[in-house]
């Protein structure tokens, strides 16, 4: 008896006309653009995100997709001086590049003085590999791999012994720093990093999701969401030890 | 420089040797900057000039960002 009143009276109250409008202008902006209006808010996360190739001292061709690390060494300065920003989310989809550009922007992260996470979607290879560990806390997505390989050289080399020894010097560096920043021990890494028969064209491994975490490479496998949680904790620890409370 | 990445050399260094134009240094919003000519009317930033580092958090001044001139008439 009462469901066929309900059916008689509208179901749903006339809009306000301010309301009118904004629905409009969405529905439009879908339908013309295919797109939709992001919501805007002040947010006390910096998330910086490093694709395709690190460039460093050399300007690659315009094929490449690239992160230039000019634009990412004072992103990160701004970010530890700006006092709005309480954390920084690293997201990586990396094949690596100039190593001393890759090292420079792995030492800035670990430097920081504020709640660093890491988070490796796709792929996080090569200079990839310490940059993903620079951080306080290390995620990588379940499909997500990262290649362990050694450093090459390319085209002429004269006087090869200097030659080696400055390479095996450059890989010592990229090591050390893996090895100092993460779980896993040099023995391991070294191991990983000259593999025979695992990749086609070098030495060297693929590591994937889980494996990064069984190595000790990467803290945890997880997503945006494991991310932006683990930021938030540690950003709340933070603010507990500067407010000179106790840290449960 | 050392180049660290499972991309074979070939495939990286592809099309380098090709002409591009050099890129030109502007002020825009206050803020220099190197962009990357496309046209008469248009140009990607390049990377920016600036001393202040907030400037890096810009969205509107990121690298690879396309930006248009607007013609206005010279000084006398």
């Amino acid at each position: 008896m009462s469901n066929n009143k309900q059916e008689q009276t509208p179901q749903n109250p006339p809009a306000a006309p301010g309301e009118e409008v904004r629905k409009g202008t969405t529905v439009e902006t879908i339908q013309q653009l295919g797109q939709t209006v992001a919501p805007s808010g002040e947010s006390n996360i910096f998330c910086m995100t490093i694709i395709g190739q690190v460039e460093g001292h050399m300007v690659l061709p315009p094929q490449n997709k690239t992160t230039k690390y000019e634009h990412l060494i004072p992103q990160l300065v701004a970010a530890e001086q700006n006092a709005k920003i309480e954390g920084v989310l690293i997201i990586l989809n990396t094949v690596g590049g100039d190593v001393e550009a890759g090292l420079a922007i792995a030492e800035m992260i670990a430097t920081l003085s504020k709640p660093t996470v890491t988070l490796v979607l796709g792929g996080g290879h090569s200079i990839g590999v310490p940059i993903a560990v620079s951080a306080n806390h290390s995620i990588i997505a379940e499909t997500a791999t990262m290649t362990i390989h050694p450093i090459r050289l390319n085209g002429l080399v004269i006087g090869v012994p200097q030659t080696f020894e400055y390479l095996d010097k450059m890989q010592e560096r990229v090591i050390r720093f893996v090895t100092r920043h993460s779980r896993v021990d040099e023995g391991k890494f070294k191991e990983l990093m000259f593999k025979t028969g695992e990749l086609t064209r070098d030495i060297g491994t693929t590591v994937i999701g889980a494996d990064a975490v069984k190595y000790g490479l990467i803290d945890q496998i997880g997503g945006v969401g494991d991310a932006i949680r683990k930021l938030s904790g540690l950003i709340e620890e933070r603010r507990k030890v500067s407010t000179g409370g106790m840290v449960q | 420089m050392s180049h660290y990445t499972i991309l074979p050399i070939e495939a990286v260094m592809e099309g380098i040797e090709s002409e591009i134009q050099a890129p030109v240094e502007i002020v825009m919003n206050g803020v220099m900057m190197q962009v990357q000519p496309l046209n008469g009317q248009q140009a990607t930033i390049v990377r920016l000039l600036s001393g202040n580092p907030q400037d890096y958090l810009n969205p509107q001044f990121s690298p690879g960002r396309l930006i248009e001139f607007q013609p206005v008439p010279a000084a006398e």
